[in-house]
């Protein structure tokens, strides 16, 4: 049985738009897979569905073996959730956050304690436990968070853009806890925008875009889809610019493909073995008497993946022709009497 | 304990030390209405000669009821501005993601709110002691008032909590605070309903304020007698069912079209 | 036009732009003073019954409570705005800039006077509506002239507070003192048959003599005694409030 199944998955809003307009995933126990896509792309409210937090419009999803729109308290009870507000009591101290989260999922009172001082010494939170959750950092904020979300041991955890706003410090540590986690056993869907952040966790990932997935695999098989790595070599000026590249050119034909743009003393192929071509480069290029300045080895990424599928910049990017996560206002306020 | 209510207490005890850590929130469901109380008995205490009044030991007395029942009201606002503000960051969510019984989210905010509610309560009818009033029925009348109240606050909250999760938002939430002065004015809770200004007194006899207000008083200015008691008990109680019935109904339609 | 005229007539237009640009915000802030009348005179009108009521319209004795809830209220909200100013930052960008801080105050302090205007028309256009007796031009120029007055003390008394805690969270005590200033005075009742305690401290409270120079017109006539105790008060009131306010001002930056 999959960890969580989703079939035709969509979700519009009133006004009709679509923020998710069906989705087909399955993820498997104890995977990390990791929902890749711009700001807009419909992550969010993929998520909020998968949680019992939305109602599908259309479609089907299962998580844990339970369906999110027929069984939400069984599905409720078995997962684990950081959203991407880390949607804390500023006026409650980390443990009382704890101890509260814990009876909320019915743990024995004897042991609400126990278990929460537990979570709390696993995310380097003791010291600050008794503390307002007002005075923490972003940090330690979604590090109570997180440890909010394990209290009850799911079997399914979802994080929603847990690092975003953090310092490279902040994420590391947060990406060691999810590669601890998954090395336990827990199935982790992460939502993240940051290339770097699937690329380092996700075993699996699915690109989203305008409330579609447009690309599914492991990130390598993704990247090698797209591209191989290339190599952009300046050359040391020696007096014949232009006799030089074009020797150069030459020797590098074996190699791989020429990637425009050459000019001056710049040049750049494309090596099919990657690293491991380096050292045959460099020789070749002093066997023809041609010295080397700076060269360096660039790899497909994740956002030449997006390009190839959208035509657009994953980071930093919206989905610009795409609706949005959750319109404004989706249901409108009822105006005071 | 049964799940729902070991929740239900849980999340009550969390409103409340919420509450209790931001007095300056607190504050103003008291001081606001002591103040009016003060200006009120000091401006216009001589209107007990008026014919008509009715036979009181001094206006203070007839004026505890309505400074409680306006201070139980900005409590309900309060409580569903708290409720709002943590839909808008998010707290909410956390909630409803949970496994717990849908009506523990409500009944946690009402058990703050009736915590509360005994909290103001103590006030005014201290004050009100120190500063000279006479409760004519004497404990048991206090009791009743005590009791009258604490329903009310909890109809009052209870329509906050409404109110914010159909709003989802705090201004909307706070905007209704004038709404609070108005449903007093068109009650009989500031004075006799005999000598209310027409069409105010007419429109007295169909708010169930003035039937709160007037339980909560009877008892500190007459000796306890049925009818007004009993009213008052049934205007708050009605409320209170109304009022919990509703915000249950909206938030179960909040997570349903969710 | 100097630039500091520029400067003031700019905050003005950005306060005022507040109540047009959201107008449902602002609609509960301009009714409040109308709806307290028409409560008020509602509940208690019975009391001008009273020996010793200066008139038979309680309506038109209560009428500059709602005049003074007008200014009080527009000077609290000019305080309250800048408390959220200064926690959002915006504060900083007027701070740095080459305009002499007493300009800025003053461009502040003078949005209060104005947009107390609104909530005093909308009362007077309703108290006139319900019957309130015609106080005279000369009556009618007075009470818009002491709440404009009132409005400007009080936002000196907004600005001060909001300089010194730097916080909304200061709101409640901005809006205190107006309320305190209203209510502990003749508001409800004349001198004569106030409670003791009350009557002495509506002896010393500045406000209980702006009160009397608005009212005096809707229940009798303009006299000069009401009306140069009113406008002693309001210089009082504003020479003060508006000490503090400048040494708030100036502070700014200086202090750690």
């Amino acid at each position: 049985m999959s960890a969580i199944e989703v079939e035709g998955l969509e979700r519009e809003f009133k006004g009709g738009l679509k923020a998710v307009d069906g989705i087909d995933l399955r993820v498997e126990p104890g995977e990390v897979y990791g929902f890749l896509g711009p700001n807009g792309a419909g992550k969010t409210t993929t998520v909020r569905m998968l949680v019992t937090l939305l109602r599908p419009t259309g479609g089907r999803a299962t998580v844990a073996g339970f369906d999110v729109a027929k069984q939400p308290a069984d599905v409720r009870r078995n997962i684990g959730v950081a959203l991407q507000e880390a949607a804390l009591d500023l006026l409650m101290t980390g443990r009382e956050m704890m101890e509260l989260q814990a009876t909320l999922h019915g743990i024995a009172p004897r042991s609400v304690r126990g278990r929460a001082a537990e979570l709390i010494e696993r995310v380097g939170l003791a010291q600050a436990q008794n503390r307002r959750v007002g005075t923490y950092s972003g940090g330690m904020r979604r590090r109570l968070d997180l440890a909010m979300a394990l209290i009850h041991e799911p079997s399914v955890l979802f994080l929603d853009e847990p690092t975003t706003g953090l310092d490279p410090l902040s994420r590391t540590t947060l990406w060691e806890e999810v590669r601890r986690l998954k090395n336990e056993g827990t199935t982790v869907f992460l939502t993240t925008q940051y290339l770097e952040e699937a690329d380092q966790l996700a075993d699996r990932l699915g690109i989203i875009s305008g409330g579609r997935i447009v690309a599914e695999g492991t990130p390598a098989v993704l990247k090698a889809e797209v591209g191989r790595p290339h190599l952009d070599i300046t050359l040391l000026d020696e007096g014949d610019g232009p006799g030089d590249l074009a020797r150069a050119k030459q020797v590098l034909e074996r190699f791989g493909g020429e990637r425009p743009p050459s000019e001056g003393c710049h040049l750049s192929v494309t090596v099919e073995r990657g690293a491991a071509d380096i050292a045959s480069v460099v020789r070749s290029l002093d066997d023809a008497g041609l010295s080397v300045a700076s060269l360096e080895l660039v790899q497909p990424t994740l956002d030449d993946v997006f390009i190839a599928k959208t035509g657009r910049h994953l980071e930093g990017g919206s989905s610009g022709d795409a609706p949005p996560e959750e319109p404004a206002e989706p249901e409108p306020a009822i105006a005071a009497p | 304990m049964p799940f729902v209510a070991r929740v239900s207490l849980a999340l009550s005890r969390r409103a409340l030390v919420n509450a209790m850590r931001r007095p300056q929130l607190l504050l103003p469901l008291v001081l606001i209405p002591t103040l009016m109380l003060a200006a009120n008995v000091g401006g216009l205490n001589r209107t007990t000669t008026l014919p008509g009044f009715p036979a009181v030991h001094g206006f203070l007395d007839f004026q505890l009821a309505p400074a409680m029942t306006q201070s139980l009201l900005f409590g309900g606002v309060a409580m569903g501005v708290a409720m709002a503000l943590e839909i808008e960051a998010g707290f909410f969510s956390r909630l409803a993601v949970a496994p717990i019984p849908r009506v523990a989210i409500v009944l946690g905010r009402l058990g703050a709110a009736s915590a509360i509610a005994v909290i103001q309560m103590l006030w005014f009818l201290s004050i009100g002691l120190i500063f000279g009033a006479h409760v004519k029925s004497g404990l048991p009348g206090l009791l009743v008032t005590f009791g009258i109240g604490i329903v009310a606050g909890v109809a009052f909250a209870a329509l906050g909590v409404a109110l914010a999760l159909r709003a989802r938002n705090a201004s909307t939430v706070q905007g209704i605070f004038p709404l609070v002065f108005v449903s007093l004015f068109l009650s009989s809770a500031y004075f006799p309903r005999n000598l209310l200004t027409s069409p105010f007194d007419a429109i007295a006899r169909y708010n169930p304020l003035s039937y709160i207000a007037e339980g909560m008083r009877d008892p500190i200015v007459n000796s306890l007698s049925a009818q007004p008691v009993l009213e008052g008990l049934a205007a708050a109680a009605g409320l209170a069912v109304l009022a919990v019935g509703l915000s249950v109904v909206t938030l179960r339609g909040r997570l349903d079209e969710a | 036009m100097s630039a500091s005229i520029r400067t003031i007539r700019a905050l003005v237009r950005r306060a005022l732009n507040e109540i047009i640009r959201v107008p449902g915000g602002a609609i509960p802030g301009v009714l409040a003073p109308a709806i307290f009348l028409v409560g008020l005179s509602g509940v208690y009108g019975a009391a001008s019954q009273l020996p010793g009521f200066p008139t038979g319209s309680f309506r038109s004795f209560i009428v500059p409570v709602g005049f003074l809830q007008a200014a009080t209220f527009a000077g609290a909200a000019t305080g309250v705005n800048l408390a959220r100013d200064i926690e959002q930052g915006w504060f900083d960008r007027l701070i740095v800039c080459p305009a002499p801080r007493v300009t800025l105050l003053t461009g502040l302090v003078l949005s209060a006077s104005l947009r107390a205007l609104l909530p005093a028309t909308a009362l007077v256009a309703v108290a006139f509506a319900l019957g309130v007796h015609w106080p005279g031009v000369d009556g009618l120029v007075i009470a818009y002239a002491l709440t404009m007055g009132m409005a400007a003390a009080t936002a000196c008394w907004g600005i001060s507070m909001a300089l010194r805690f730097r916080t909304q969270q200061a709101a409640p005590l901005i809006q205190l003192a107006g309320l305190l200033a209203t209510l502990f005075s003749t508001a409800y009742a004349p001198k004569a048959l106030l409670a003791p305690w009350l009557r002495h401290i509506a002896d010393v409270n500045p406000a209980n003599f702006v009160m009397e120079g608005v009212r005096q017109g809707f229940v009798g006539g303009v006299t000069w005694e009401h009306s140069w105790q009113a406008v002693v008060a309001i210089a009082g009131l504003l020479i003060v409030l508006g000490t503090f306010a400048v040494r708030g001002m100036r502070r700014v930056g200086v202090a750690a």
